[in-house]
């Protein structure tokens, strides 16, 4: 897999440059700033790339910006935002053209490196990663809570795990339960929506949950 | 003692030679000059402006003089306090600039509340004793100096008309003093003498009116206590928020980083160790390598929360976007709704912040509502208007603890206020209005 990164801090640049090495990916440019972001993915195509949104000149929203430009000039390229923060508003901008190949992670998830691997991966492949926090706070602000309230406790960890943009076998993985129990769920969830039949291809799947977690009631 | 007196009597023998002496006396014939020609035009101007104000007739004309009254004075206002730099070195600071109003109306209303402009009417008016000692000392001077020139006029210009020697006329510009003729040349060095202690008076004379008027000047001329504390206070509270938010930004970009890259470190030395070794020693480096890692992703999640409460990061881009996010992690669903014209000073926009933060855990405390609604826009005039209403129980009390008194306070800081409207049964609404300034 091929990665840009964008992130100002030097520590965590080179931290992220390490990590994924080890794992056996190629980091075609590490850079400081959206301005070498733009050019370094111009440059090399890389599959993903990994943005942190604070940084130089404003330190407010480069990032997002940046990101957001990537997203209509370089379609195939993924992108993974990569925050101390979760900010509403960035989710509503980074979802605004889609959840193909988007990801939204609070740079505590490193910590979990195989789990930041996977998202990573999952966002190069043109699927999603939204971290929990972003999906919580998805769940709180949307309108459709009659629609949720009808699910189990349960049923409402799996749709989460869904929205984060993990496949059946991650979300068994996540909840330590059987591929078969999962599916099941989710069968359960998409009747009790009124969404369309499972649909295999998780990509699709979770566009449609995050599509229903953000239209108006 | 001895010595003392002769030091003072030095001093005020010596200070007419000095450059200050030319410069207060300067002073006094300019700003005299000016002060008795402002003092008569303002009082001019002011008569006819509420003459025809009072005839009813002509209020229109009347007002428009009065305001050219306002603007004449503060004007001259200016002008005396740039003489007074100039001529007295005392520097004294401009009021407050003038803030023009909207439309003719607005216009005409800042013009006669501006408090800068009054401050210089009374000026003018007070300026008439002051500027008519100020000429006397003057003229004191200027007899005193031909005085002492006496001796020499009398051998260049001798009064030779005909036979005998003319008496020349000497002046003694004192109350009761006169003309008096001199008609022998050793008179005319009494005449000096007595032209050297004119000028001696007048000099100090000078420096004493100068000072009172240099009072005048500062008091009525610079800016008012008011207009000052207003300026030092704005200026306090949006030097607290510019350091709340230097605070944030050195946490994310130390501690909050350190942590992160700290996670990280630990996450890829977990990864070396494989779960399925089974080693003593393996075992307990995986254990205290799990409980490292779980304490730095909670120190993070420790330091986000107390960043926030700081200043939330998302307000550098603007209050709709904090107030975005609040609203998300709010227990209760909340929506945001409004529009925000030109963005506010970020002192107001950390302020409106916090009290809808403060508002909407009110709410979730108190009110069992099932739904808040956020309202924000900016109003016509420089003001913004948050409105946070609940369809809960009602019963809040502003008197009575439930944060709203320390959010009055907190909004009085920047001459904000906030209305609570809350029936018991609800619904609840406060209302906070905050200027677009601190």
């Amino acid at each position: 897999m091929q990665v840009v990164i964008a992130e100002d801090a030097a520590l965590l640049r080179e931290g992220l440059i390490r990590l994924l090495e080890d794992r056996g990916h190629t980091v075609c440019a590490a850079v400081p700033d959206g301005d070498g972001l733009l050019a370094a993915v111009a440059g090399h195509r890389p599959d993903v790339a990994v943005v942190d949104i604070r940084m130089p000149p404003t330190h407010t929203d480069e990032g997002l910006r940046a990101a957001l430009q990537l997203r209509k000039e370089f379609p195939g390229t993924g992108v993974l935002l990569f925050s101390q923060y979760i900010e509403t508003s960035y989710t509503a901008q980074l979802l605004e053209a889609g959840a193909a190949g988007v990801g939204y992670l609070l740079k505590d998830r490193v910590a979990n490196v195989a789990e930041f691997a996977a998202a990573l991966e999952r966002v190069a492949a043109g699927g999603t990663a939204l971290d929990p926090e972003v999906v919580s706070q998805l769940f709180r602000a949307t309108r459709q809570r009659g629609g949720l309230a009808s699910l189990t406790p349960r049923e409402r960890q799996v749709l989460a795990l869904m929205a984060e943009g993990r496949s059946n076998s991650g979300i068994a993985a996540g909840l330590v339960v059987s591929a078969g129990a999962v599916e099941k769920h989710v069968a359960s969830i998409f009747s009790k929506l009124g969404l369309p039949p499972d649909d295999s291809d998780t990509n699709r799947r979770v566009l449609a949950v995050l599509h229903y977690l953000r239209s108006p009631a | 003692m001895e010595d003392r007196i002769r030091q003072v009597a030095g001093t005020v023998l010596r200070a007419p030679f000095t450059r200050r002496t030319v410069r207060e006396l300067v002073y006094c014939g300019i700003s005299g000059l000016a002060g008795v020609v402002g003092f008569f035009v303002t009082v001019v101007l002011f008569a006819l402006g509420l003459g025809i104000t009072v005839s009813v007739v002509g209020t229109v004309i009347g007002l428009l003089l009065l305001t050219l009254a306002l603007l004449v004075s503060r004007r001259l206002g200016g002008l005396h306090r740039r003489l007074a730099g100039w001529l007295l070195r005392t520097q004294v600071a401009p009021p407050a600039r003038f803030g023009k109003g909207k439309g003719i109306l607005g216009r005409l209303d800042h013009r006669l509340r501006d408090r800068a402009a009054w401050r210089s009417v009374s000026y003018s008016l007070v300026k008439l004793p002051v500027a008519a000692g100020q000429i006397y000392a003057l003229v004191l001077a200027g007899f005193g100096v031909f005085d002492v020139a006496s001796p020499e006029i009398w051998l260049l210009f001798r009064h030779n008309s005909g036979g005998g020697l003319n008496p020349m006329a000497v002046v003694v510009p004192l109350p009761f003093g006169g003309k008096y003729d001199v008609s022998t040349w050793p008179g005319t060095f009494l005449a000096a003498i007595a032209g050297l202690a004119f000028v001696i008076m007048a000099t100090w004379l000078a420096r004493g009116i100068n000072a009172a008027d240099r009072a005048l000047v500062r008091g009525l001329l610079g800016p008012s206590r008011i207009s000052e504390l207003e300026r030092t206070r704005a200026l306090a509270v949006e030097d607290s928020a510019a350091a709340l938010r230097r605070v944030e930004r050195d946490l994310h970009d130390g501690a909050q980083m350190r942590l992160a890259a700290l996670a990280m470190n630990l996450g890829m030395a977990r990864e070396k160790l494989r779960d399925d070794d089974k080693t003593p020693e393996v075992a307990t480096v995986r254990e205290l390598l799990d409980a490292a890692q779980r304490n730095a992703v909670d120190a993070l999640a420790d330091l986000r929360d107390l960043a926030r409460g700081i200043h939330p990061p998302a307000l550098d881009n603007g209050l709709a976007s904090a107030l975005t996010t609040l609203a998300a992690s709010s227990a209760i669903p909340t929506t945001v709704a409004g529009a925000i014209g030109p963005r506010p000073a970020p002192a107001i926009e950390t302020i409106a912040y916090f009290c809808a933060a403060e508002l909407i855990a009110n709410a979730t405390k108190h009110s069992y509502a099932n739904e808040i609604i956020l309202n924000i826009h900016t109003e016509r005039g420089g003001v913004l208007r948050l409105e946070v209403t609940d369809d809960g129980i009602g019963g809040a009390d502003a008197a009575h603890g439930s944060g709203l008194a320390g959010l009055a306070q907190r909004v009085s800081t920047v001459d904000g206020r906030i209305d609570v409207s809350s029936p018991p049964g609800g619904p609840t609404r406060v209302t906070v209005v905050l200027p677009l300034k601190a």
